[in-house]
């Protein structure tokens, strides 16, 4: 469809701005509710929401809607202007709650009829009154301490208790608090709190330099680092309007599928780990190793750190690593296949991963689970194919779906995408061409425009929504790491389990702790 | 006087060689994860750290949190001291008692729960909890197969059982094999081993035996962890000793006595061997699942009595 007939189609005889592949268009207040819902009604799903502090230029705030076209790669864009409050739209698509708890928290704007509007992110020290995504607040302003009052959820009855765990853990990860209400070993209530890694991510990218813009993109997740920069540097290239060459467009696919196949080894691993299956365990740890070596011989970096940049990539493949990196590819598959061979005739491994920490679809489908935890309930979504970027349209890709939406189908996901990230990195290699005719000018961006970059890590879709201001800089860069999302449902899932099963749920779903609180 | 030159050496054996083969468990566990894995005498050095470390204790821990380590720790002596390992010549009818072993243990399993609950912490509650209901399922199990050796040997002193089970006749034998099948399940249960509990694990929800030390460092930590090395150690005796009682030292020379201690080393590192495979090979029960297994164990209990009567 061209965009003139997705306007046709979609909006009808609003005034539209396309910006690359967004269209953009206003929409009143009064009517940005019944706009939003029958997009969500006709199947589009919402991508992001997101604000825009535009007073200096026209005295009021823009919220933004994105919706996304699957396979169309194009986003319809409604949006409204405001001064201090917006009609809430959680109420109608429940996935907006906590978009919209963020953009009061952040900017200070009310969406009235919000059902339980509290702030997300900030913790109680954080003073009330003050809203750091707001031009008027000084990045590196230090605001006295406030002793606000923040009340979990609680419940009560004979025998009831709870138990909380965190922020501080065991083991090397990330902290997060989880509040369990419980009865006996079955957990009534689960809530976690999160925000202890709030770094002033999005306040950040807009006071460094170009380049550290994708250093401090490649930290948003440090497991993510190429998928996190990648999706920064396609909004980046967008804005620019930066044609990639196909050399580049292959080796960014390459990259992408190691990143994904490190993390899904390692999670595979550490999934069996959690029901005390070591020896599963330990190889998932050591096949995950390999991939981090390839890593590191190819650029230099375990985390792939460094290699994206704007137009182009910062790695080059000779002829002489591409037979190694077959070599090691073919051996790797050879001992996974053998290590989840062994898995899957484990009975015991089978009776804790099955039927623990199921998520209801209908629940998901309200808080817009994506990524693993979507596959792993059937929705087919993949940004791979939705919105293909780099060379993903050239190539051949079927999206890894389970039914189950429980521990089990999380695991058989990822091995599933174990196996096509290798079979990507195969077909990529081999459609990999010698000339590299990059664009080297400087980068200019588009004024007062947007761009969007998307990118399916390894947890689920990456969203980046940039704005220009009138002088082509870059005033604001919202992330929208999947985990932002799933860690809404997370607790559903945990919801009727026993306490003992829930860190090996809490594995299946790995989210990013650090990518959520930004 | 011989009687008592053993009475003290065993209370010295069993502390002395107890992290060995916690030590040799992880070791051969390493190995089937293809990993090298420490030294079997890395417990010893673990144990010499912790001695050397400061202590933090809770302001809110009673008396109990800081007597439970010692009161734990001299159990395992005493039963040490009391069972079978070597030499079936150290009659102690006192302390041989099977019943006063089993409660002996059951007094340390008393003081380590209450030990759990007493800073008030959440996963030592927890941990507590589990550990009250697996032992209580363990119990009968437990009493049942050694209750089965006591009636085939007309004794409940331990050193008589070895004696008389060393020298029964293998036609009868299907009652013992039971009887051990059933024990093996109550050392496992007992030890907080797979697939009880995963004494390796770093995650508290999944605890039992590590939430309940979670609040213990420095010195008391170390008689913890060495009181339940003793304590795997001499379920394994007993196992090693009660229901393949061949090897053990019927006559008391010099001769006899190393190689009954070689062939009781030799026996339990195998048991040892075996624990670590089996640790390897499969992943831990859900919680609720385990009671059906100790429900096993007292199973095989009551074939083997049926065969018994």
């Amino acid at each position: 469809m061209s965009t003139d007939q997705i306007i046709k189609k979609y909006i009808k005889d609003a005034k539209t701005i396309v910006h690359g592949n967004m269209i953009m268009f206003e929409v009143t207040t009064d009517k940005i509710l019944s706009v939003c819902r029958e997009l969500y009604d006709r199947q589009l799903p919402l991508k992001i929401i997101s604000a825009f502090d535009e007073r200096k230029e026209k005295d009021l705030f823009k919220v933004a809607y994105v919706f996304g076209l699957p396979k169309q790669n194009m986003f319809l864009v409604p949006y409204i202007m405001v001064k201090d409050e917006f009609p809430s739209l959680t109420p109608l698509i429940h996935q907006a709650s906590n978009y919209e708890r963020k953009i009061y928290t952040f900017f200070g704007l009310k969406p009235t009829g919000h059902p339980s509007l509290r702030t997300l992110i900030l913790h109680e020290n954080w003073p009330a009154n003050i809203f750091p995504l707001r031009k008027d607040f000084k990045w590196n302003s230090r605001p006295k301490l406030a002793n606000g009052d923040f009340q979990f959820r609680k419940l009560e009855g004979e025998g009831v208790y709870e138990i909380p765990v965190g922020p501080v853990h065991a083991g090397i990860i990330e902290p997060g608090h989880f509040r369990f209400s419980v009865l006996g070993e079955e957990i009534l209530l689960l809530e976690p709190r999160l925000g202890y890694s709030h770094k002033g991510s999005e306040k950040l990218f807009e006071e460094l330099p170009l380049q550290d813009k994708i250093k401090l993109s490649e930290r948003i997740s440090g497991d993510s680092s190429f998928s996190h920069s990648l999706a920064f540097c396609l909004a980046l290239e967008s804005l620019g309007g930066i044609k990639i060459s196909s050399r580049t467009n292959y080796l960014r696919v390459i990259f992408a599928e190691l990143e994904r196949l490190s993390n899904h080894i390692g999670d595979i691993g550490a999934i069996m780990v959690d029901t005390g299956y070591n020896f599963g365990g330990a190889s998932g740890a050591r096949l995950k190793e390999v991939v981090m070596q390839i890593n590191e011989e190819l650029t230099g970096s375990r985390f792939l750190r460094g290699v994206s940049k704007v137009g182009g990539i910062n790695a080059t493949l000779t002829t002489e690593s591409i037979e190694k990196l077959i070599k090691s590819l073919n051996q790797l598959e050879n001992d996974f296949k053998e290590v989840i061979h062994i898995a899957e005739n484990t009975t015991t491994l089978l009776l804790r991963l099955k039927k623990t920490g199921v998520l209801q679809a209908e629940v998901a489908r309200d808080h817009g689970v994506i990524g693993v935890a979507g596959k792993a309930i059937g929705f087919e979504m993949d940004a791979r194919v939705d919105y293909p970027y780099a060379a993903y349209n050239q190539l051949q890709l079927k999206i890894a779906t389970e039914k189950g939406g429980d521990v089990y189908a999380r695991f058989e996901v990822r091995i599933k995408e174990v196996y096509s990230s290798i079979e990507l990195i195969k077909q990529s290699l081999r459609k990999l061409s010698q000339s590299n005719n990059d664009d080297t000018k400087a980068i200019t961006f588009k004024k007062n425009s947007y761009a969007i970059g998307i990118v399916e890590g390894w947890r689920g879709d990456i969203i980046y929504l940039i704005s220009t201001d009138s002088n082509g800089e870059i005033s604001r860069v919202d992330v929208r790491d999947p985990s932002f999302l799933n860690w809404a449902a997370l607790g559903f899932a945990g919801k009727g389990n026993m306490v003992p099963d829930f860190p090996l749920i809490n594995k299946s779903f790995n989210l990013s702790y650090s990518g959520n609180d930004l | 006087m011989e009687t008592i030159l053993f009475f003290i050496i065993q209370i010295i054996l069993i502390p002395l060689i107890s992290p060995f083969f916690i030590g040799l468990t992880r070791k051969v566990k390493a190995r089937m994860q293809n990993r090298t894995g420490a030294s079997p005498f890395q417990p010893y050095k673990d144990l010499w750290k912790l001695f050397h470390k400061d202590e933090v204790i809770s302001v809110d821990a009673s008396w109990i949190f800081k007597a439970a380590p010692y009161i734990i720790f001299s159990t395992t002596i005493i039963i040490g001291a009391s069972i079978p390992l070597i030499t079936t010549l150290t009659t102690n009818s006192y302390m041989g008692d099977f019943l006063v072993i089993v409660y002996l243990i059951a007094l340390g399993t008393f003081f380590l729960a209450l030990a759990g609950l007493d800073t008030g912490g959440a996963f030592g509650g927890f941990a507590s909890s589990r550990e009250m209901v697996v032992s209580a399922l363990t119990e009968g199990g437990l009493i049942l197969s050694l209750l089965i050796l006591a009636l085939i040997s007309h004794s409940t002193n331990l050193t008589t059982i070895t004696s008389t089970i060393s020298s029964l006749s293998y036609l009868n034998f299907a009652p013992v094999i039971l009887a051990f099948l059933s024990f093996i399940i109550s050392i496992l249960a007992e030890n907080n081993r797979y697939p009880f509990d995963n004494p390796a694990t770093h995650l508290e929800l999944t605890m039992i035996h590590e939430a309940m030390i979670l609040e213990y460092s420095g010195k008391k930590l170390a008689l913890m962890e060495w009181a339940s090395a003793n304590k795997y150690l001499i379920f394994i005796a007993l196992g090693v000793n009660l229901f393949i009682p061949w090897g053990i030292a019927t006559s008391l020379n010099w001769v006899t006595t190393l190689t009954a201690l070689v062939i009781f080393l030799t026996k339990v590192s195998v048991f040892c061997i075996l624990i670590a495979t089996l640790e390897s090979s499969i992943a831990k029960l859900r919680f609720f699942k385990l009671p059906s297994l100790l429900f096993t164990s007292l199973v095989f209990c009551i074939i083997a009595l049926g065969l018994i009567i």
